[in-house]
């Protein structure tokens, strides 16, 4: 598979698990998984540009979302794209309870090790993706 | 985040600010946090702010912001897309902000930054894109005064 993985968070402006979706898409597509990811801005998927809707539609997406809403898998199935994975922080934070990660504006050294631990784990995912073990 | 209530706001009439946030450039994280600035520090109570892509995963409650609320979309960069997705999905913006006016389109369109790496000049950068926004949202408010 040559085309690079899209992986979308929410990155949702109200809570920390906006930034925590954000900040682990970050560190999976910059440091990861450099080689094989990319991150198209969901506000530009929300636009429905044929560019926009043009790239989703190729290749495989992994949507990171902060909370029920589901605003990134939302938004990607919507402009067309093939989400192999859907990432929910809420399922992830089931690991960390009782831990405060910081805010919507920042992380804590709590929120930084939630981000580090799980992009490990999503960044195996998107491996998988990306040379077809969906 | 404020939720967004039925009932059109009173005096002091709140503003709408609706914030790209995009995942591709350095404008997209600017953008987010002069916004985030506004809503926590800068005009705390008086700003309310949508997540962008609820106008699709959301429902008639999250479309109707715009109508609710005079609202500034705040984009990253010359793609314009908080106020072009705004505008076809909520309702026409009261008022814009471009980040890259701001602090450049060649900055503004460079790699996206982690918070992790957050350096004085790029805090620099949130703080002018936050004052661009304060100076517009403090004009919507007196004009919309009720």
């Amino acid at each position: 598979m040559s085309e690079k993985v899209k992986v979308v968070p929410c990155s949702g402006i109200g809570k920390v698990h906006g930034l925590l979706a954000r900040e682990l898409a970050l560190k999976v597509a910059n440091e990861l998984c450099a080689e094989i990811t990319e991150t198209p801005c969901l506000a530009y998927i929300v636009t429905e540009d044929p560019e926009i809707k043009e790239k989703i539609a190729r290749g495989k997406c992994v949507t990171i979302d902060g909370c029920p809403k589901m605003c990134a898998a939302k938004s990607v199935a919507h402009a067309g794209g093939d989400i192999a994975e859907e990432i929910k922080i809420i399922e992830i934070l089931k690991n960390y309870r009782g831990v405060q990660p910081g805010n919507a504006t920042a992380l804590n050294d709590d929120g930084w090790k939630i981000v580090d631990e799980a992009a490990l784990k999503v960044a195996a995912r998107v491996q998988q993706v990306y040379e077809g073990e969906v | 985040m404020e939720s967004i209530g039925t009932k059109p706001p009173t005096t002091p009439v709140k503003v709408g600010v609706i914030s790209c946030s995009g995942e591709d450039c350095l404008g997209g994280t600017i953008s987010r946090l002069a916004t985030r600035k506004i809503l926590e520090r800068i005009r705390l109570g008086e700003a309310v702010t949508i997540c962008l892509p609820l106008f699709i995963a959301g429902g008639e409650e999250e479309r109707a912001f715009a109508a609710v609320f005079p609202t500034i979309t705040v984009d990253g960069c010359n793609k314009w897309c908080a106020k072009r997705a705004t505008e076809n999905l909520s309702g026409k913006v009261s008022d814009t902000v471009l980040v890259a006016d701001i602090i450049g389109a060649e900055v503004a369109e460079s790699a996206v930054l982690s918070t992790r790496n957050l350096t004085p000049e790029h805090m620099g950068m949130v703080d002018k894109v936050a004052e661009e926004i304060r100076v517009k949202l403090d004009r919507l408010a007196d004009q919309n005064r009720r």
